[in-house]
């Protein structure tokens, strides 16, 4: 028996397709049918005399351009600002705060301009924590659809105009309506009031309607809690302290609530070297991230969240009057978490996912039951993210709808056209509204309906201020000038109120504003722990945030049962509405960067998609095997009175009887300038438009399929599926690079084995059978074995060595963003991913993991291969993410085929590529066992066919590019540095302060991303570094030791804290006979 | 020749005056441009007044003994206890900054090197002489170009001659032939006849041509490898800035200027507001130079009329670059200057004597700078780079004699192991470290 991983069902089933595509580094071909039949290959025809002619001129261009070096201007600066030195990046610390994500941020500026995102590790809440859609927030400010000045009914208009309009607008006004996401700002909380009292609205006279809505609504759990604590809080949760995680459909490493933070809790206590490692229990329909890094995974129906949480209750003899029936599998694995929870009592954490208030109230009972309130859960620090109002905006559109409005409507944050579900009449109704204003930087849905457009400020041009939780408060400073005549929204609704007066791009308004309030803000100044009264602003912008610890509740929150009302219930196909983890809701559905990012789990780019179990697929008769020419069949999902048709994709670990579809796609439905990034593409370039000239935007908008179920907003909803006609291409990673069935890539074991056993069980050394002198045959270890001499990198200089911790790793996918927008990494677009040729440097490879009843060396084919027969494991494998870049091998493979040296290694021990030298020959590609290096197919900055994805297509975007970092250009390989510009200028920092290299000198943008520090970079050779002794650890083993090309990355053993005796029955028959000298040789196939 | 003849014996003459403090003197010097430069002149009053005798200066007028030192570490002390000090301070425009690291024998090194300075006179007219004609031009390379053209005029003169003498010389045999009743070869052409003759002497014709084949490859060879090279570029610029005059004349050190050479990748062209930290007071005498210095004003928004106030709208200056590197090069000046402890006159030229619009000096120029590695590949090609790095040291003898932690923590790791001592064994044969040897000719350290 062995475990068996496998990427994609193609690879586990070896489909013909995929045993073909395999052979491949570069699926480059088309098929003969598809390539003939494009109508645009006429027009792009080139005759055999012109190609001559073409040829001939350009030589001769290029030799006389050659020869006349153009004249390059320099301009310094006039007056140069004190704390700018160029070619010397410049950091800020700031906030970042989006309606939905929330972290303390690094800014790196160059020369003025922002280039780069990273948590702040010293500073704030979150430890450091971000996410992709941050890291790539950088380049929204770069986004030329962004408005550049106000707008009256869609052309341009001036501020004066507008304020003096507007402001006339609200002094008529009988009822204004201000309709913002939740306002974590007490400046901005503010000067709404500052507003409300200048158009004299009184809470008693109701002339200011106030709504905080969320696209995404945690309205449930503030409700819950009111029931349970009378109070409607969100408590702050701490899942460094949970010893055990039971998670109830709540994606926290992702999406729910503030993963940012969540995320590094967790990263702390997933270290099996640690005083304790956590247990984590995931009950969920769609295999999310966080379901993936679980230890334990049931699935079930969003239906059945309560019967879970019952279910448990009821082993701790509370009974809720709820349903406790669940699937076999789903039991066995909720009567594991019982008993993790008695073992931990006090110390567990229970997260419920749901919208519904008696979901809410289970998993308030549980926490209360298992003593986390107070432990792990703080009721004291409450988030005040999440705040929306489910029913004062149901009631709100629904006057809308019904021509009852406001006089006044102000959007700040929200785009409610697009996220409601009946956003389109909602839409059509708003511009009935006598005045209505957007705060929108986009012509987006709900801006298009308004008669004014009111540009805020991108985030990281205005000053803003931050109360995410009771205690913590932070300031967010502009990094930049603004670029356009753009307003901070904070100015403007001042300036509405007659506070403050306009005064051009370098405003102090809303400074001043912000300032004012926190000096005469009593949660500040008085705050115990305070010290410098007087001083505290100056630290607060230096640090980017200030904790001002708050007096406890007077009447402290105590938990008190109430009546669980009724639970969601459905009927047939339940469809979960969830995020993705570079898309979330839709905001920056115009950032390439983030729609290229692969899915985490799908590995899917450009698209949304329905998620089925492959198992009911092959049922259903869909196909559950795709490649770059046979697409995915289509289906049309219903709920209420909306339908979307999406490919439907094969997701094991998707409960059977549900299907899952992201939201945040489907923008710009009437082709609103929401950015170029935003629609589909045609496949020579352009925008593909519908038959009436519309742009078609990318994926479909779920947030149509929302119900409000009982005043709440709900996300999991009851629908029906339909196969239709036709299939539809996708471009996922998952299918290329394969590792030719090489399984020593990923090594994992149980916490049991790993504290139990010796490092022979779990984390074999490789051996290879040689003679010794007596010719009889040994086995030594892999690193005895030499084609080459050694490059001289060991114990000289410095040697630059990784190690990557898969136990920690969650696959998020941030480190592969922020490699992008370190290393200028292009973006290609739909149509060259789906061939295989996208340019990551970095990628995550998710591999499902299965038990497999085959004996050794017979493998399962696509003949005998049948889900029905797949065990349960199959439905729902584990998952192991990994990190897969260039391994900086010492034995190079790709060094020794370069014909022109372009790749070569460095004393340090890097692999070096001279981009000038490159030939494009893609030896080095073929001869990669990592599967690493990229080639250029196409001069991206410049080609029309990436005018639409690529950034560096225009002259704004391209202001985000690493001026450190070269760009390439076509005909070239490229592929991880391991950031080798701060490699240099760590050394040079060093060097400058005569000292030896230290930790921290250099750090990769991969290690700046990781929120669980899985990542580990420096200098192998410092006895004393970090990535010394992590690489030295018993976990640490080299991905594919066995080819001997002896790389600079260490893996560490992915442990996961449950029992499985598939597994330690293996390790244990290994380990065994690695200690009788036979070796692991039957891993290899 | 004159003027250096002079300044040689000026020099002569300070010598003999003082003799005994000769290296208190270097050190004045060396302190003087490093602190003092950027706002005093010895024999102008500047952003600060002259310093020429200025110990005698501040006794003649009645100061305490002593406190000019005090005023030195820190104005503020000197001018609450002395009031000469305190009429002193009334100077304007600015106010001066303290030096509390000046001791006072460094002071008097200091003002002693001033007081050795020449009278100005002659040596400042001459000084600005080079600013009126130092608007660049191409001419150089335009007079190379005329001869070029003078050549290709002259070749195809040359060659119509040729064809012309053996016109009438083909007539004259012809005639000749006819005229002594030899049978006369009619119908042959020039190009036959050319055949014949190379046929009969085809030896000579053969080695001929492949003189001239070889050499035409090896030009086009050689001209190939000057594509691309930058030696010798002098673009025009918009200001006719004279290096030799701040920085010879005046003494003012380059990292006064190019202040991010020591913290940046980019020496840095300096900013208008440190142009103006001298050139507030500094108008210039001739109108040639009242004329550049006017565009700082404009670029700056100046009014140096009556108030002297910032008043204009900020224009910044549009200068073309010098010494451009392609995108695909990595360079960093600190680097270099810091860690390298590389002097800019090492690759940029003494440009003490700079007169013209900056140009990148040929290597030819730069080999004659003392204490330069003699390199024969053209300036700013990577040719040049890698030859310096094979040679330069690192270090001389053990890297640990360079008294650097960072590289005693590398000459510690090469005696770790036998392979690695052996290695450092090969580097110190010749008594240097050089910087390939550490890796200084690595495609990464510059291509990234």
């Amino acid at each position: 028996m062995t475990r068996k991983y496998w990427k994609g069902l193609e690879e586990l089933k070896e489909t013909p397709e995929f045993l073909k595509s395999k052979e491949q580094e570069f699926p480059s071909q088309m098929s003969v049918e598809e390539f003939l039949s494009d109508e645009n290959l006429i027009e792009t025809s080139t005759a055999r005399r012109d190609f001559l002619k073409f040829l001939g001129f350009s030589v001769a261009a290029a030799t006389v351009a050659a020869c006349e070096a153009p004249v390059t201007k320099v301009i310094p600066y006039v007056n140069k600002p004190e704390d700018v030195t160029p070619g010397m990046p410049t950091w800020y610390a700031s906030t970042y705060y989006d309606g939905q994500s929330y972290a303390s941020i690094l800014v790196k500026t160059r020369e003025g301009r922002p280039i780069y995102i990273k948590g702040n590790k010293d500073f704030g809440i979150v430890n450091g924590g971000t996410n992709a859609q941050i890291i790539a927030s950088v380049l929204g400010l770069y986004d030329s659809a962004r408005l550049q000045g106000p707008t009256y009914n869609g052309s341009e208009t001036t501020w004066k105009q507008l304020d003096s309009a507007v402001m006339s607008g609200l002094k008529s006004a009988k009822k204004m309506t201000i309709v913002t996401n939740t306002i974590i700002s007490p400046s901005m909380k503010a000067a709404v009031d500052q507003l409300a009292l200048a158009i004299g609205a009184t809470p008693e006279n109701g002339k200011l309607n106030h709504i905080q809505y969320d696209a995404v609504s945690y309205a449930g759990m503030r409700l819950a809690n009111k029931e349970n604590f009378g109070a409607e809080i969100i408590p702050s949760y701490d899942f460094a302290k949970a010893k055990t995680i039971v998670s109830v459909g709540a994606d926290f490493l992702t999406s729910w609530l503030m993963p940012t933070a969540f995320a590094t809790q967790y990263g702390t206590r997933r270290n099996p070297d640690g005083d304790w490692m956590s247990k984590h229990f995931q009950f969920e329909s769609i295999m999310s991230v966080t379901g993936s890094n679980a230890d334990y995974r049931g699935m079930i129906k969003p239906s059945e969240q309560a019967n879970v949480l019952s279910y448990i209750l009821k082993a701790f003899n509370v009974s809720t009057g709820v349903s406790t029936t669940l699937s076999a599998d789903a039991a066995k694995v909720a009567d594991a978490a019982v008993k993790a929870l008695k073992a931990s009592k006090g110390e567990s954490i229970v997260v419920a996912g749901s919208n519904n208030k008696s979901v809410q109230m289970l998993a308030n009972k549980l926490n209360n039951v298992l003593g986390a309130y107070g432990v792990t859960i703080n009721l004291n620090e409450k988030v005040n993210l999440f705040k929306s109002e489910d029913a004062k905006m149901n009631a709100f559109v629904k006057d809308v709808i019904g021509g009852k409005a406001s006089d006044a409507v102000l959007f700040l944050g929200v785009n409610p056209v697009y996220t409601l579900s009946n956003g389109k009449a909602f839409g059509e109704a708003l511009k009935q509204v006598k005045l209505s204003v957007s705060f929108s930087s986009h012509a987006d849905e709900t801006a298009v309906n308004c008669k004014y457009i009111s540009p805020d400020h991108h985030a990281l041009e205005s000053w803003a201020d931050y109360n995410p939780t009771t205690s913590h408060f932070a300031v967010a400073q502009p990094t930049i000038r603004p670029l356009f005549d753009t307003k901070s929204a904070l100015e403007t609704m001042l300036v509405w109120a007659g506070k403050a007066n306009r005064s051009g791009k370098d405003s102090k308004v809303a400074h001043e504003f912000i300032r004012t309030t926190w000096e005469t803000s009593p949660a500040l100044v008085s705050a115990p722990g305070i010290a410098d009264k007087t001083n505290f602003w100056n630290l607060a912008v230096h640090n980017s945030c200030i904790t001002a610890p708050q007096a406890p509740d007077a009447t402290p929150l105590v938990f008190t049962d109430a009546k669980i009302g009724s639970v969601p219930s459905a009927s047939g196909l339940e469809v979960v509405l969830y995020q993705k983890a570079g898309i979330g809701i839709g905001a920056q559905a115009n950032n390439p960067w983030l729609q290229e990012l692969p899915d985490p789990m799908t590995k899917v780019t450009w698209d949304n998609y329905i998620t089925m179990n492959p198992s009911e697929m092959e049922k259903g008769g869909y196909v559950t095997t795709y490649d770059q020419e046979h697409g995915l069949n289509l289906a049309t999902v219903t709920v209420g009175g909306a339908s979307v048709t999406l490919p439907v994709y094969p997701l094991p670990g998707q409960a059977p009887g549900t299907v899952g579809i992201a939201l945040g796609y489907g923008r710009g439905e009437n082709g609103e300038a929401i950015g170029k990034a935003a629609f589909q593409t045609k496949e020579y370039g352009g925008h593909a438009a519908s038959e009436d000239g519309k742009l078609i935007p990318i994926g479909a908008n779920v947030f149509r399929f929302v119900q409000n179920e009982n005043g709440t907003m709900a996300y999991e909803v009851s629908g029906s599926i339909k196969k239709t006609e036709g299939t539809y291409s996708i471009a996922a990673t998952q299918i290329h690079h394969t590792v030719m069935g090489r399984h020593s890539i990923v090594r994992e074991t149980t916490l049991d084995t790993y504290t139990n056993k010796d490092k022979e069980a779990y984390n074999p050394a490789h051996m290879l059978q040689k003679l010794d002198k007596d010719g009889n045959h040994v086995e030594r270890p892999v690193s005895e074995f030499d084609l080459w001499d050694a490059h001289p990198v060991e114990k000289i200089g410095h040697r630059w060595g990784m190690t990557i911790d898969l136990s920690s790793c969650i696959g998020c996918g941030s480190c592969l963003i922020a490699c992008q927008s370190e290393n200028n990494v292009p973006v290609v677009g739909k149509d060259e991913v789906r061939r295989g040729r996208e340019m990551h440097w970095l990628r995550i490879d998710r591999y499902f993991a299965s038990e497999e009843e085959a004996a050794v060396g017979t493998r399962k084919d696509a003949e005998t291969f049948s889900y029905d027969e797949a065990e349960n494991a199959a439905l729902n494998p584990k998952v192991v993410h990994m990190p897969m870049l260039c391994h900086h091998c010492n034995h190079a493979p790709c060094e020794t085929v370069c014909p022109v040296a372009a790749t070569t290694h460095s004393n340090e021990g890097l692999n070096q590529m001279a981009y000038n030298r490159c030939i494009g020959t893609r030896y080095c590609a073929n001869n990669c066992p990592y599967k690493v290096r990229r080639f250029n197919w196409f001069n991206y900055p410049s080609y029309k066919k990436f005018t639409e994805v690529n950034p560096a297509q225009d002259d704004l975007g391209r202001m985000v590019l690493n001026p450190d970092v070269t760009v390439r250009t076509r005909g070239v390989m490229e592929k991880c540095s391991f950031c080798v510009q701060r490699i240099q200028a760590g050394k040079l920092v060093a060097k400058k302060e005569s000292r030896p290299v230290m930790d921290g000198d250099f750090a990769s943008a991969c290690v700046d991303a990781c929120p669980t520090n899985a990542i580990t970079v420096g200098d192998w050779n410092d006895l004393k570094s970090m990535v010394r002794s992590s690489a030295d650890d018993k976990r640490s083993y080299q991905a594919l030791e066995e080819v001997g090309v002896r790389p600079n990355i260490w893996y560490k053993v992915k442990v996961r804290n449950e029992k499985n005796d598939v597994l330690d029955a293996l390790q244990v028959a290994e380990g065994h006979h690695a200690a009788k000298g036979h070796g692991n040789n039957k891993k290899h196939h | 020749m004159f003027r250096n003849l002079r300044n040689w014996c000026y020099g002569t003459l300070a010598l003999v005056f003082v003799a005994g403090s000769f290296t208190s003197q270097a050190q004045g010097e060396a302190l003087f441009k490093a602190k003092c430069a950027s706002c005093h002149q010895p024999h102008k009053n500047g952003t600060g007044p002259k310093l020429f005798q200025a110990r005698k200066k501040w006794a003649d007028g009645g100061a305490k003994d002593g406190s000019i030192y005090q005023w030195v570490n820190n104005w503020q002390v000197a001018a609450a206890s002395d009031p000469y000090a305190q009429t002193v301070s009334t100077w304007s425009p600015t106010a001066m900054s303290a030096f509390p690291e000046l001791k006072k024998e460094e002071i008097d090194a200091i003002l002693d090197w001033v007081d050795a300075q020449p009278e100005p006179g002659a040596a400042a007219a001459d000084g600005t002489a080079p600013a009126d004609g130092a608007a660049p031009t191409d001419a150089a390379a335009e007079e190379e170009e005329g001869l070029g053209w003078i050549w290709i005029i002259l070749g195809v003169i040359f060659f119509t001659i040729i064809l012309a003498v053996g016109g009438v010389r083909r007539q004259l045999n012809i005639a000749s032939a006819d005229a002594n009743g030899e049978d006369v070869k009619e119908g042959m052409t020039y190009g036959e006849e050319f055949k014949t003759w190379a046929w009969k002497n085809r030896l000579y014709v053969g080695l001929g041509s492949l003189v001239i084949v070889i050499s035409v490859i090896v030009t086009l060879f050689l001209s190939l490898y000057r594509i691309g090279v930058v030696e010798d570029y002098q673009p025009s610029q918009p200001i006719a800035f004279p290096h030799a005059i701040h920085t010879g004349v005046n003494g003012i050190d380059c990292k006064y200027c190019h202040s991010s050479v020591t913290k940046s990748k980019s020496a840095g062209i300096p900013s208008v507001n440190v142009c103006m930290n001298c050139h507030k007071q500094v108008n210039g005498r001739t109108p040639a130079q009242q004329e550049q210095i006017a565009k700082i004003y404009d670029a700056a928004g100046w009014d140096p009329s009556g108030a002297g106030k910032y008043i204009g709208k900020v224009k910044p200056i549009v200068w073309n670059k010098v010494h451009v590197l392609p995108d695909h090069v990595y360079f960093n000046h600190s680097q270099h200057v810091v860690v390298g402890g590389v002097d800019c006159k090492q690759c940029h030229g003494d440009m003490t004597k700079q007169v013209e619009a900056v140009k990148v000096q040929p290597v030819s120029e730069l080999n004659k700078i003392e204490g330069n590695i003699p390199l024969t590949k053209p300036t700013m090609t990577m040719g040049w780079c890698i030859e310096c790095h094979a040679a330069k040291e690192i270090s001389t003898g053990a890297l640990d004699s360079k008294k650097s932690g960072y590289y005693d923590e590398i000459h510690r790791r090469l005696l770790q192991n036998k392979k690695a001592k052996a290695l450092y064994g090969q580097y110190l044969e010749d008594g240097i470290v050089s910087v390939s040897e550490l890796g200084g000719w690595e495609c990464a350290k510059c291509h990234y």
